[in-house]
């Protein structure tokens, strides 16, 4: 490591998601009332260039918080506003919040977005663009995919798929078109102008039913086509895909990570491009560790890839021998800094680490 | 009522000013007496004649009461007492006033002499001041008056840092000072009991922070220190005698062993001796750990760190020093960072805050050209970082210790005027109390429940709980009995003690009522069936048929007769005493529904 901090939230959290000016935002998913969305400023340490170390400010700072009467599983910022979308079990709806930081230091529950909720179904993952308006896309399942204008709540597009496959992650990839991943591992492109229409992605390679899938897009945040980005893709097996969306016949890339049999499900599969590293992922989700690629090696054989870094830190958590041993719920990436990571498991832990290149490469 | 008039600055930094006044049935207290820090006019001190305009504070004040020896809360005590004038007692733990008087003069002597300050306090007023003060132990109840007593609470925090509980009657409040809920090397974690205060004052200036890991902070300081060592350079870290100082030489000392390290690790002399001394005196106050250390071999018997002696300064090579004074405002600590800050090998960790005029205020402000005495500059060349392992109570430890002592109100205490709505929200939600944040100068008025405390005589007592169907022991039951108010006693007694001590009369008062009834047959048929009537109803109670004609149920009494004008009517005459008022209106009542028809 180059550097490494270690920090207790009161409760654990499954998300870690950037706001403006460097704002980070976490939020609770306990069963029981009272879970805190929190978006915290991070120690100086991290906005700095150079790690500093001994820096008299390391800590993170609350700046706002707001009360949740459900778990938080999602959490997104609607991109030029104050708002902020949530969702969670029990039912697919969303939740509206207003973060005003310099009048208040309360995020304020605004609206409810109510979806149609049939049985069985389970919370909304969501997206968010403010390309033409402050948009939200949402859905548990592929046949149940809707964009929401977030301050009217008005329904600006429904997708009219077929197929009733649990959704593990959707996106926009510029403000027609989306892409949604199936819990599957089915990968489909839709072009909202074209309601019906859903073009195939990828097709995956068959596999037991259990097995689960999750994606990860390139933040677009990089000024590039998002379409031209590969997609990479992770499942609980810990197969690794990676998916260039203009060439959709075959995998760019496959690989295997090195990972424990499935015990733990697929509640927290996590894999995500580093903004500033090309090529590097992370994926997370399967023990109490964060394992991070360069995929510029990979090819289509899919060879076990040997992670250039294992983060461990979460496995060596303090807090006493009893009970499970943490799991990790989540990782990102800073923004800026090309080796620093942040990742948080199951027991409240959050780190914040920057990692160095073990065979002097960069 | 309770009401509190609350002062509080903080400038960011781990420093602000404290000083609550609070008023508690009557008795008024004066919660730390703390000097500003950032400020070098009179803003420094808190503006006394907030309290009283014109009365003398010895007058108005019952007592003062210090949490710890940090100079943002006992700064500005000599001032107080002695310039603006205060005789009466002054509380702190026996750690505070022994280490007060130290740091209050190495203060004064930074101000005046360095800075060549006027308006201050003179080393014989601190002098004065202590002997105002009334050393006291941890849990143990100090009467100040009749009716106000103190107790103090381990607060961690610092050596001597104490929780206070302040009660008059059954009225109480509990300030925390500064405190910390996590046990550190040399501390242990704050505690108190479920008393149950109608108020609890609490330090807020670290809720919103989550601090990162203990380990971390002393990682890095160790890969500090070990960089530096290992290009040879040194390592000065000044440290007051006490507290810190400790804690970093257990970390260094194990580091050292661990790695198989070579350099020479050194303690200057003086502060061995004094840090010996207190902790001797104050072993109680330390956690297990220091405890274990200091009973079995003297706490500076390290393997790897050694006496120092001035001369050593001049020695080539790496070494790691520990000297006082803390702020490098003086004395060796000074005289060694002279030697070494020309020297970009060279590193200088300050662990705490330094005072403005300080040499370590300076160096940590950026300054890298000092004037020295004699218009000498120094150019400091050498690294200088900036390190504070002083320990706070965060959000959840402010959460656990309300669920330790469960407050009805609870008031945080903090320093900017930062917009705290969420961790009021979240005291409010998750314990149903009331939550304050007054401002600056702001007063806050708590209204309370007082509970009178009243005794009941044992024959009531007993003859309450004899009667009636067997107590439900969860339900609250009825009794009735007279209040005698006498002086400051409340007392509970039988209506017939109370008449004898109160040498009164007993009246009695007795009702009658008259209820008509439809029937003609003769008088004491009817009475027949007006008893067999309520004996069929009133199974739980005495229905008699006396051999006068009339009818008792219980002590009630039924008479029948004849109506003058109308023989088909009969007049019920029903006559009770005011103590069964219930049963009798109930009967009335009752007769006055009629007769069943059926009846035989």
């Amino acid at each position: 490591y180059r550097d490494l901090h270690t920090f207790e939230l009161q409760a654990p959290t499954r998300l870690i998601e950037w706001a403006r000016g460097n704002r980070v935002c976490v939020a609770g998913y306990g069963q029981s009332d009272g879970n805190e969305i929190l978006q915290l400023i991070p120690p100086p340490t991290l906005l700095t260039k150079e790690t500093q170390g001994l820096c008299p400010e390391r800590d993170f700072k609350v700046e706002c918080g707001g009360f949740s009467e459900r778990p938080v599983y999602s959490l997104k910022y609607v991109p030029d506003t104050s708002l902020l979308v949530t969702s969670g079990p029990p039912d697919s709806s969303l939740q509206v919040w207003q973060v005003s930081a310099e009048d208040s230091d309360v995020i304020k529950s605004v609206s409810t977005i109510a979806t149609e909720n049939g049985t069985g179904q389970s919370w909304a993952k969501i997206a968010t663009i403010s390309a033409r308006a402050p948009w939200v896309l949402h859905g548990s399942r592929l046949d149940r995919v809707q964009i929401t204008e977030v301050e009217s709540r008005k329904n600006v597009y429904t997708a009219a798929f077929r197929g009733s496959e649990e959704l593990s992650g959707l996106a926009f990839l510029d403000c027609n078109t989306l892409l949604l991943c199936c819990a599957t591992g089915r990968l489909c492109l839709a072009d909202i102008r074209q309601p019906q229409s859903l073009v195939e992605a990828m097709s995956v390679p068959p596999a037991p039913c259990s097995e689960q899938w999750c994606m990860g897009t390139r933040h677009a945040a990089q000024g590039l086509e998002l379409s031209s980005q590969p997609v990479a893709c992770l499942s609980s097996r810990g197969l690794l895909t990676l998916t260039d969306l203009r060439k959709t016949s075959e995998f760019l890339a496959l690989a295997k990570a090195r990972v424990p049999s499935p015990g733990s499900g697929a509640e927290f599969l996590c894999i995500s491009w580093a903004p500033a590293l090309e090529g590097y992922l992370a994926i997370s989700g399967f023990d109490g560790t964060v394992h991070v690629y360069d995929t510029q090696s990979w090819d289509s054989s899919g060879r076990e890839a040997e992670p250039v870094f294992v983060h461990k830190g979460h496995a060596f958590g303090g807090a006493g021998g009893s009970g499970d041993p943490p799991l990790v719920t989540v990782h990102t990436w800073h923004l800026q800094k090309p080796r620093t990571l942040l990742s948080a498991a199951s027991d409240g832990s959050l780190h914040i680490w920057d990692w160095v290149q073990p065979c002097g490469m960069c | 009522v309770l009401s509190m008039f609350c002062w509080c600055a903080g400038a960011g930094q781990d420093v602000g000013r404290s000083c609550i006044l609070v008023s508690i049935a009557g008795k008024n207290v004066m919660l730390d007496c703390g000097m500003h820090m950032g400020y070098n006019d009179d803003r420094r001190f808190p503006d006394f004649s907030y309290i009283t305009q014109n009365g003398r504070l010895t007058d108005f004040l019952d007592c003062v009461i210090i949490s710890h020896f940090h100079l943002d809360h006992c700064g500005a005590l000599p001032y107080f007492s002695e310039m603006v004038g205060y005789d009466g007692p002054i509380y702190m733990t026996h750690p505070t006033k022994a280490i007060c008087p130290i740091l209050l003069e190495d203060y004064r002597k930074i101000t005046v002499d360095k800075k060549g300050e006027t308006n201050f306090f003179t080393s014989q007023m601190i002098k004065d001041c202590m002997k105002k003060v009334v050393a006291v132990h941890l849990h143990q109840t100090v009467q100040v008056d009749e009716e106000l007593e103190i107790k103090a609470y381990y607060a961690g925090h610092v050596l001597g840092a104490a929780m206070f509980q302040i009660k008059v009657g059954c009225e109480s409040v509990v300030y925390t000072g500064d405190y910390n809920m996590t046990p550190d090397r040399h501390l242990g974690a704050a505690w108190i009991d479920k008393c149950r205060p109608d108020l609890l004052i609490s330090e807020s200036t670290y809720a919103t922070t989550i601090r990162d890991s203990k380990r971390c902070r002393e990682r890095d300081f160790l890969k500090k220190v070990h960089e530096t060592v290992e290009r040879g350079g040194k390592v000065l870290i000044p440290v007051f005698a006490l507290g810190r100082a400790q804690e970093l030489c257990i970390l260094l000392e194990t580091f050292w062993e661990r790695m198989n390290l070579k350099a020479p690790i050194y303690f200057s002399t003086g502060l061995t001796e004094k840090a010996n001394h207190y902790y001797k005196l104050f072993i109680t106050w330390t956690n297990q750990k220091i405890r274990k250390t200091f009973v079995q071999r003297n706490m500076f018997e390290f393997k790897h760190i050694k006496a120092f002696d001035r001369a050593f300064a001049d020695n080539p090579g790496p070494m790691v020093v520990f000297a006082t004074p803390g702020m490098l405002h003086a004395g060796q600590s000074l005289q060694i960072f002279r030697k070494w800050a020309g020297n970009e090998k060279n590193m200088v960790i300050m662990p705490g805050y330094c005072v403005q005029g300080t040499v370590g205020h300076k160096i940590l402000s950026g300054q890298r050209k000092l004037e020295m005495e004699g218009r000498q500059i120094l150019e400091v060349k050498m690294q200088v970082e900036y390190m504070s392992f002083s320990a706070h109570a965060d959000a959840k430890g402010i959460m656990q210790l309300i669920r330790q002592a469960e407050p009805r109100n609870v008031l945080l205490v903090h320093g900017e005027a930062k917009k705290m709505e969420f961790l009021k929200q979240k005291i409010e939600q998750e314990f149903h109390v009331s939550c304050f944040m007054p401002a600056n100068g702001e007063t806050t008025t708590i209204l309370t429940n007082p509970c009178i405390p009243v005794d009941i005589s044992l024959g009531l007592l007993k003859r309450e709980t004899a009667i009636g169907p067997s107590p439900d022991a969860k339900k609250p039951k009825l009794m009735h009995g007279t209040l005698l108010m006498k002086d400051n006693s409340f007392r509970l007694v039988s209506p017939e003690q109370a008449l004898k001590e109160l040498g009164l009369a007993e009246h009695q008062l007795r009702f009658t009522c008259r209820v008509h009834i439809q029937d003609p047959r003769k008088e004491h048929e009817t009475v027949l069936r007006v008893y067999n009537h309520l004996k069929g109803i009133l199974k739980d109670y005495s229905v008699q048929h006396l051999p006068d004609g009339s009818i008792t149920v219980e002590s009630i009494l039924i008479q029948a007769t004849a109506h003058s004008e109308d023989q088909g009517t009969k007049v019920l005459l029903v006559s009770w005493t005011w103590q069964d008022e219930e049963l009798g209106s109930y009967l009335t009542s009752l007769l006055k529904k009629g007769l069943p028809q059926s009846t035989p």
